[in-house]
C-alpha cells in the first residue's frame, strides 16, 4: 500500500511538472507572437505615414519611420527597459525605492534590466528565464508604436537625425516613464491615485500625441499650409487607399499589442493560479477583449461616418473608438464600448479643425486622434467605472480604487509626460538647426535632395516638386 | 570571449545545460563590453547621419 501510495505520488509529481512546462510554453509562446502581431502596427503606420505623403517626399516619410522603429527598439534595450522597473515609486519616493509588491526600484531595475554585469543574464538567452525576452519584446514594441504614433504628425518637414532623437526620447524614455507610473503595480498613481488604463490610452497614446503636440509647435506647418490670413489648405497625401489600408492593419496590430496587456496565470510572475489579470492584478479574460475591441472599431467607424462621410476620418474613428474605450476594456460592458466608441469617432474631426484654426500642422490627426481623445477614454472611466479595484491580490492596506479624480489627475500627468518632452527636446533641436527641414528643400522635395531612389520611377510625379 | 562552457562533457553531465544564461561572454564582463561598442557605434551613427543630412540642405 504505502509503495503504491509513494508511486501515485511520484506520478502525480511528474505529471504536475509536465504540466507546469507546458504552461510555461504557452505564455512564453503567447507573448512571443504578440510581437509580430505588433510589427503590423508599424506595416500600418508605414504605409499610412506614405499615403498621406505627397509624391516627392513618400521615400523620406519611410525612411523617417523606419528609423524610429529602429532606434527605439535599439535604445530601449539599453535604457529604457530600466527606467520602466527603476521608477514606479519615483517621485513619491525620490530615493526611487521598491515599492510593496518589491518589483521596482534602483535597486531592482539594475539588478534585471541592465545589458552588463549580473544583470546581463536577464537581457539575453537563458534556459532558466523564459519571460524576460518576452516581456522585453512586448514592451519594446509598445515603445516603438509610440513614436509611431507621434511621426505621422511630422511628416514633409522635419529632419530626419532629428526627429530620430525626438523618437528615442519618447519611446525610451517619456511614455516609459508614464508606464512606470500608471501601469506598474507599484506604480505611484496607481497606489495612491486609483488609476487604471488596461489598454494604455494615456500612457500611449495620449502622451504620444500630446508629444506630437509640442514637437509641432517648434517644428511649423508644411510650406503652403496656412495662408496669410490665418486659413488653412488641405494638402493631400498622394495614396489615400494606401493610408486607409495602413490604418486598417493598425488596427490588426492592436489586437496584439492589447493581448500583449495580459498577464497568463499559472507562473512564478502571475498574480494568480487559475485566472488572467492586467497587469494592475485584477482578472480579466481575452473574451473581455474579444467583444470590447471589435465593439469600439465598429463604433469609432460608425461615429466619424456621422460627420465627415470621409474614409480618412472612418478609419481615424476605428481608432479612435478603440483608443477611447483601451482604459476600460477590461470592465467595460459592450453596449457601454458602443456608446462611448461612437461619441469618440464624432469628436475627432471637430477636434482635428479646432486645433488646426490654432496654426497646428497635424498632418495625420494624431495629436487628435491619440492625445485628445487618449484622455477623453482615461476621464471616461473615471465617470463610468469608478470604484473598481485599482489593485488584484496582494495590495496594501487602503489603496485607492478607481475614482475620476484619479483619472483627471493621471490624464493630466499624461499630457504633461508628452507634451514637456516634446517641446523641450524639439526646442533644443531647432536651437542645434536639427529640426526644421529648410523651405527650399520642401518645395523641391524631400526625396530629390536626399533619398537615393525613387517612389514611383516610372510613373508619378508631384507637379509642384523639381524632381521630374 | 567565446563560448562559455569549455567542456561539453561537463554540461551535459551535470545538467548545467539547463537553467543558464547561454549566451557569448556570459559569466564574464563581454556583455558590458559589447554594449559600450554598440551605444558608441550608435551615437557615431547618429552624428555621421546628421552630418549627411546637413550637407543635403547645402
Amino acid at each position: 500500500m504505502e509503495d503504491q501510495i509513494l508511486a501515485l505520488t511520484a506520478e502525480l509529481a511528474a505529471v504536475k511538472s509536465a504540466a507546469q512546462v507546458t504552461n510555461t510554453m504557452f505564455a512564453e509562446a503567447y507573448y512571443y507572437l504578440t510581437i509580430p502581431l505588433m510589427v503590423i502596427i508599424h506595416a500600418g503606420f508605414l504605409l499610412y505615414e506614405m499615403g498621406q505623403t505627397r509624391v516627392k517626399n513618400v521615400l523620406s516619410s519611410g525612411i523617417k519611420n523606419l528609423l524610429a522603429f529602429a532606434f527605439t527598439i535599439i535604445t530601449f534595450y539599453l535604457f529604457g527597459w530600466w527606467f520602466y522597473w527603476a521608477l514606479p515609486t519615483f517621485p513619491y519616493d525620490l530615493a526611487a525605492g521598491a515599492g510593496y509588491m518589491e518589483i521596482s526600484g534602483i535597486a531592482y531595475a539594475s539588478a534585471i534590466a541592465l545589458p552588463w554585469g549580473d544583470s546581463a543574464q536577464y537581457m539575453g538567452p537563458n534556459m532558466g528565464d523564459h519571460s524576460s525576452g518576452v516581456f522585453w519584446g512586448a514592451f519594446a514594441l509598445f515603445a516603438a508604436t509610440t513614436a509611431s504614433i507621434a511621426s505621422g504628425a511630422l511628416i514633409e518637414r522635419i529632419q530626419t537625425v532629428g526627429f530620430v532623437i525626438c523618437a528615442i526620447v519618447l519611446g525610451s524614455f517619456a511614455w516609459v516613464v508614464a508606464a512606470a507610473w500608471a501601469w506598474h503595480a507599484d506604480g505611484w498613481l496607481v497606489t495612491e491615485f486609483g488609476f487604471h488604463d488596461f489598454g494604455a490610452a494615456g500612457l500611449v497614446h495620449a502622451v504620444a500625441g500630446f508629444f506630437a503636440l509640442g514637437v509641432l509647435v517648434n517644428l511649423g506647418p508644411r510650406i503652403g499650409k496656412f495662408n496669410a490670413d490665418g486659413s488653412a489648405n488641405k494638402i493631400a497625401g498622394h495614396n489615400l487607399p494606401l493610408t486607409i489600408t495602413g490604418l486598417m492593419l493598425i488596427i490588426v496590430g492592436f489586437f496584439g499589442f492589447l493581448m500583449a496587456c495580459i498577464i497568463l496565470p499559472g507562473e512564478g510572475w502571475s498574480w494568480y493560479g487559475d485566472a488572467g489579470t492586467t497587469i494592475y492584478g485584477t482578472p480579466m479574460t481575452l473574451s473581455a477583449l474579444a467583444f470590447n475591441i471589435c465593439l469600439a472599431a465598429s463604433g469609432g467607424i460608425i461615429g466619424a461616418w456621422v460627420f465627415t462621410k470621409d474614409p480618412f476620418w472612418m478609419m481615424s474613428g476605428c481608432l479612435a473608438g478603440i483608443i477611447s474605450t483601451a482604459s476600460g476594456l477590461d470592465i467595460y460592458f459592450g453596449s457601454h464600448v458602443i456608446i462611448i466608441s461612437i461619441v469618440a469617432g464624432m469628436l475627432i474631426k471637430p477636434c482635428a479643425d479646432w486645433l488646426e484654426g490654432l496654426g497646428i500642422d497635424d498632418a495625420v490627426g494624431a495629436v487628435t486622434v491619440h492625445g485628445t481623445i487618449g484622455v477623453f477614454g482615461v476621464i471616461m472611466l473615471g465617470v463610468f467605472g469608478s470604484g473598481t479595484p485599482a489593485l488584484g491580490a496582494y495590495a496594501p492596506e487602503g489603496v485607492a480604487t478607481v475614482n475620476l479624480f484619479g483619472q483627471i489627475v493621471g490624464a493630466g500627468v499624461m499630457f504633461l509626460l508628452g507634451f514637456v518632452p516634446g517641446y523641450i527636446v524639439s526646442w533644443i533641436l531647432n536651437k542645434a538647426g536639427m529640426l526644421r527641414i529648410p523651405d527650399a528643400v520642401q518645395i523641391q522635395g524631400l526625396d530629390a535632395v536626399k533619398v537615393p531612389a525613387q517612389a514611383y520611377p516610372e510613373s508619378m510625379v508631384s507637379d509642384e516638386s523639381d524632381s521630374k | 570571449m567565446g563560448y562559455f562552457a569549455e567542456s561539453f562533457t561537463d554540461l551535459y553531465a551535470d545538467g548545467a545545460w539547463i537553467d543558464m544564461g547561454m549566451y557569448i561572454g556570459s559569466g564574464s564582463s563581454m556583455p558590458g563590453w559589447f554594449t559600450v561598442i554598440a551605444s558608441v557605434m550608435l551615437v557615431a551613427i547618429l552624428v555621421k547621419g546628421n552630418n549627411d543630412e546637413q550637407d543635403h540642405y547645402k
